[in-house]
This record gives C-alpha cells, sequence and structure tokens, in this order.
C-alpha cells in the first residue's frame, strides 16, 4: 500500500457560498491529501453537495478559492473535470440508453480510454445482460453500480463520490469498498461524502466534520476513535470499589454490584486498575465514530474549526 | 464543441426528426395540389366580391399564385405545429430537460465547458430545424412538379426562402434555448417559448385579417418571413436584419447567462 504523501490534491482556502444572504459554506479551509481516502460527513443540508458542486464548477464561490490537481478550480474547471471521476448523489442516467450506451457515451465526453471499466463491471457484478438493458429497466441498485463504474471506468487521479453506497446491497458495498482499497493502493486520491459513519469509519484515513456549512474538525479516523470515549459495565464479587479511584471514568452509575460509566483515554491503565480477584465481568463497547459525529452535533454553540484546525490536523498526521 | 454531444442531440431527434422531416415534405407537396385545384375557385370567389379578399389569404399567403400558396404552406398552423416540436419542444428542454432529470450533472462532470455544452446542443437542433425546412421546401418542389406548374415556382430564389425560414424558425429556436438555460425546469421554458411563438403569431394572424391591426404585423416576425416576396426576386434586407437579430440576440445571451448560473443540486 502507497503512503499518503502530504501533497494537497484539493486544497481550499476560505471557501465560501452564499445562496442570496443564506450561507451554505463559511470560509472553508481544507487539505486533501494526495493517496488517501477523505471522509467529508454531515448530515443533510450541512454543505457536503455544496462543496463538490463548488469544487467541480458546477457553482461560483462567493469568496475564498480551491485548487483542485493543483490546477485553480475556477479558471482550469475543464481540465479538473478530465483527470477527476464524479458520482453524484442519487444519480440521474440516460433512461433510454442501455448501461452499455451510457458507460461508451460518458467515456466518449470524458475524453479518456476507459481502461477500468471492465474490471468494475466484474467487481461490481454487472453481467453483459444488464448491460444491454435499458437503464429504465434498472432498479436503484444496478443504477448505482453504473454511476460508481463511469465514476471511475477512466482511472481517474482524483474520485469525487457522493453517498456512493446509497442503493448497493451489503455484499456490493463489499465489493465497493475493495476497489476503494485498491485505487488507494495505487495511489489515487478519493473524496467521500456520506453521512453512514460506519463505512467512513471503515474506509477513511481522514475525516472532516461539517455542520451548517462550517468546518467543525478534521481528523485522522484512528486519532478520533482513540479519543472516544467507550462505554463500559463492570461487574464485580460484592460491593463495587469507589469509582474515583479507577482512571479515565465518568458519567458513573453504581447500581448494586455494577457500575455504568463512560470511558475516556488510555484503556490499558483502565483495565490495570479494575483487574482483581472480585472482578466477575467486564464490557467495553468498541469506540464508535457515531459518538464523535454526535458530540458536534450534540452542541448548538460549538465554534467551527477555522485554519488553525486544519493546521492542528497537520501535526496529527 | 462537443462532437460525442452534437451527435447525442441529432440521434437524440432521430425518430421525430425522420417523422416530421416526412410529414412536411407531405405537406409540401399538398400545397401545390391543392393551389391547381383551388386557386381558379378563390380567385372567382374575390372576383365576386362575396368575400373581402382578407378572408381568402392567410397570414401573408393566398391561393391565389403558386408563391402565394408557397407562404400559406410555411404559414399554416399544420406546419407552425409540425415545427415548433423542434423549434420550441425540442429547445426549450434540451439543457432544462436535462437539469431536471438530473443528467445535466453527470454531462458537466464531464471536461466540457458550459459554453461548449451549449454550442454543441444549439448546433445540433439548429442543423435538424435546416433539415425539417429543407425537407418542406423540397416538398413544395416535388409536388408543383407532380402537377406540372414548376414553372410558376422560381426555383432560384429558393436559396433565399430557406435562408430567411431558416433565420425565423432559428429565432425561435435560439429563444427556447435561451429559455432552456434559464430554468431549472422544462416547464417554464417550454411555457416562455410557446406563448413567444403564439403571439408572434397570433399579431401576424390578426393584422391579416383584421385592417385596423394591420400595425401588429411589424412585431410579428413571421411577417418578416414573406416566401411571395422573395420568390418574387424582392428581399427586404429589413427582414433578414430584424430575423437575423431574433437569431443572433437570443445566442449572446445564454453564452453571458449559462456560463454564470449556480447550478445547485436537484432537488
Amino acid at each position: 500500500m502507497e503512503p499518503t504523501t502530504t501533497r494537497s490534491v484539493i486544497s481550499t482556502r476560505g471557501l465560501t457560498k452564499h445562496y442570496g444572504t443564506i450561507p451554505a459554506l463559511s470560509d472553508l479551509t481544507l487539505d486533501v491529501r494526495q493517496g488517501e481516502v477523505f471522509g467529508f460527513l454531515g448530515p443533510n443540508g450541512a454543505g457536503k453537495s455544496t462543496m463538490i458542486r463548488t469544487l467541480l464548477g458546477f457553482l461560483h464561490p462567493t469568496a475564498g478559492s480551491a485548487t483542485v490537481l493543483g490546477m485553480d478550480m475556477v479558471g482550469d474547471s475543464v481540465e479538473i473535470r478530465r483527470l477527476t471521476g464524479y458520482l453524484p448523489g442519487g444519480i440521474a442516467l440516460y433512461d433510454s440508453m442501455t448501461g452499455a450506451q451510457v458507460l461508451d457515451y460518458l467515456a466518449r465526453l470524458q475524453g479518456r480510454t476507459a481502461y477500468r471499466r471492465d474490471e468494475l463491471v466484474e467487481r461490481l457484478q454487472m453481467p453483459q445482460a444488464d448491460l444491454r438493458r435499458r437503464v429504465r429497466d434498472y432498479s436503484r441498485g444496478m443504477r448505482q453500480k453504473i454511476g460508481v463504474i463511469q465514476a471511475l471506468q477512466h482511472d481517474p487521479e482524483l474520485a469525487i463520490l457522493d453517498e456512493p453506497t446509497e442503493g448497493l446491497d451489503p455484499l456490493m458495498q463489499q465489493a465497493f469498498y475493495g476497489i476503494l482499497a485498491d485505487l488507494r493502493a495505487e495511489g489515487r486520491t478519493i473524496f467521500f461524502s456520506s453521512h453512514i459513519l460506519s463505512e467512513v469509519e471503515r474506509v477513511c484515513d481522514r475525516v472532516a466534520i461539517i455542520r451548517h456549512g462550517n468546518l467543525m474538525a478534521v481528523h485522522e479516523v484512528r486519532e478520533l476513535l482513540a479519543r472516544r470515549r467507550r462505554k463500559v459495565s463492570i461487574q464485580w464479587r460484592g460491593a463495587a470499589p469507589d469509582a474515583t479511584t479507577i482512571p479515565g471514568l465518568a458519567d458513573v452509575v453504581v447500581d448494586g454490584d455494577r457500575l455504568f460509566a463512560t470511558l475516556h483515554g488510555d484503556v490499558s491503565e483502565f483495565v490495570r486498575a479494575v483487574a482483581s480477584p472480585s472482578l466477575r465481568d467486564l464490557t467495553i463497547e468498541p469506540a464508535s465514530l457515531e459518538e464523535a459525529f454526535l458530540e458536534y452535533y450534540a452542541e448548538d454553540a460549538v465554534a467551527p474549526a477555522g485554519p488553525s484546525t486544519a493546521a492542528e490536523d497537520e501535526e496529527l498526521a | 464543441m462537443s462532437w460525442p454531444l452534437f451527435a447525442r442531440t441529432l440521434a437524440w431527434q432521430r425518430t421525430r426528426w425522420i417523422i416530421v422531416s416526412l410529414a412536411l415534405f407531405g405537406w409540401g407537396i399538398l400545397i401545390p395540389v391543392f393551389y391547381s385545384a383551388f386557386s381558379d375557385v378563390i380567385r372567382d370567389l374575390a372576383n365576386s366580391g362575396a368575400f373581402p379578399e382578407e378572408l381568402l389569404s392567410f397570414g401573408s399567403g393566398s391561393l391565389f399564385s403558386l408563391p402565394g400558396a408557397v407562404t400559406l404552406g410555411t404559414q399554416h398552423p399544420l406546419a407552425i405545429a409540425m415545427l415548433a416540436v423542434f423549434a420550441v419542444g425540442a429547445t426549450s428542454t434540451a439543457i432544462a430537460g436535462e437539469r431536471q432529470r438530473g443528467t445535466l450533472e453527470v454531462l458537466l462532470a464531464r471536461p466540457l465547458s458550459r459554453t461548449s455544452v451549449y454550442v454543441s446542443i444549439t448546433l445540433g437542433l439548429l442543423l435538424v430545424i435546416g433539415v425539417v425546412l429543407a425537407a418542406l421546401i423540397a416538398g413544395f418542389v416535388t409536388g408543383a412538379a407532380l402537377q406540372g406548374v414548376l414553372d410558376e415556382l422560381p426555383v432560384e430564389h429558393l436559396p433565399m426562402v430557406f435562408l430567411n425560414g431558416f433565420l425565423l424558425w432559428g429565432g425561435i429556436a435560439t429563444f427556447g434555448l435561451a429559455a432552456s438555460v434559464t430554468f431549472d425546469r422544462a416547464g417554464p421554458a417550454i411555457g416562455l417559448t410557446l406563448a413567444y411563438l403564439i403571439l408572434n403569431y397570433f399579431f401576424e394572424i390578426l393584422g391579416s385579417l383584421w385592417q385596423e391591426a394591420e400595425w401588429t404585423q411589424e412585431y410579428s416576425l413571421f411577417h418578416h418571413f414573406n416566401s411571395t416576396e422573395i420568390l418574387a426576386g424582392s428581399v427586404e434586407p429589413v427582414d433578414l436584419l430584424i430575423c437575423g437579430l431574433a437569431f443572433v440576440i437570443p445566442i449572446i445571451y445564454a453564452l453571458v447567462v449559462f456560463p454564470r448560473r449556480d447550478l445547485a443540486a436537484p432537488a
């Protein structure tokens, strides 16, 4: 697996987009490095699609600037799109064409050979018979497969995928994750917008959290998970000991011989502290990105992450 | 200019293109047939004074002469409806329809500037309009030959009839495309273009039927496409200028507006 480099494939500086007086993106400063899978997280209406559409030239920024693959987002938009693969959220296709005709047509418009099509067709289990059917007869999942194939068939340097697994069954989701892993191993960069936290947790190297058009945080996924609070449940033989002697516990609730709490910080220190012959049962729930995510969305008055957060993130790397 | 998009625009219209071309060709053949069959009757009616001459004409056309019949053929509601299939229907849905369906997003994710998208679609649709208009004129010539009245049709002026007709219908088409780049949904674009066509047509017909309202014809593009005068060898440069402006101004508008529009995610 090729390591990610520090070269930015997407770099935004103070990117702002207003619809009239309504802010959709506010002063967004962000760097996506070459060779990483970057998750862009946020609920519907947070500004994920606005960000993507601005990067691809569908929307004109109100303020700020951005480069994609080292090129200016506004002035070099056509060249950027030549080297980029894009899967729109809830993709619409030409219903009167067959799947194969759609892929051929979009490849011709792209002006690049569809090197990867056969491989993608095989991995996403899209039989030739299905490719010969008209798109209007396709199920939601089949349309999504065509969407994935059209975005990646020309082997783009950067793939921008908006909710890519929407409509795919679990088996196809696994196949898709495998494709992403291979692309990453080949040094391709993937910008991945989603609100499905489990898949972001699974496939992304770093994640940005966006809320009301503001960048709340940018973190390494593993760092984020390491910081998360875990739910713990401990049962003793006899009465529970004084919880204040156990490091990292908060929100402690004691119920007879059971103790429920949240755990911060190092798990090994905690395990050492509770290990004793009187310990009957110990449950530590795995840290979930969902917990982290909800934390960012739980508080209304959280200050957005500015450029300093992006800089801080560089340190994390 | 994107050749794949140009080719796709032509292919998208293929079936309608063939049907409408054949229908207009057939209509063109019928006009000299009507002229041969009814011109004497119409002339007698006019001479008898039983009907005012205005009521025996339609727009700028009539059955008093073959060139007049050709004008009638181009201004008849049947011909208007057939040409509007492309000049209104296809143009106004060309971009707004893609936007409404969500396929414009897939298209614009390719390395195409919006100017290139607009130019490719516009050239494709103008070519279609040129072909169906040529089919209509070919029908006039064929019908005149079949009726043995070809000597009454000055064919050397037909290229100018085609040019003037192309500027008129091209002007309605470019208006439709301008509406199409303006709206996110096809409905308003179709409505606006249809209203533009109907208003122009109404002014022309109203002025031809009612002398008091003759002045309204000056404001109709249809009045500036008079095959009778062109076939008589008298081309009015101002007619070409007005139709030419109606052709070019929407193109300039679209080239300015479309690249500057924000295309938010489809609802």
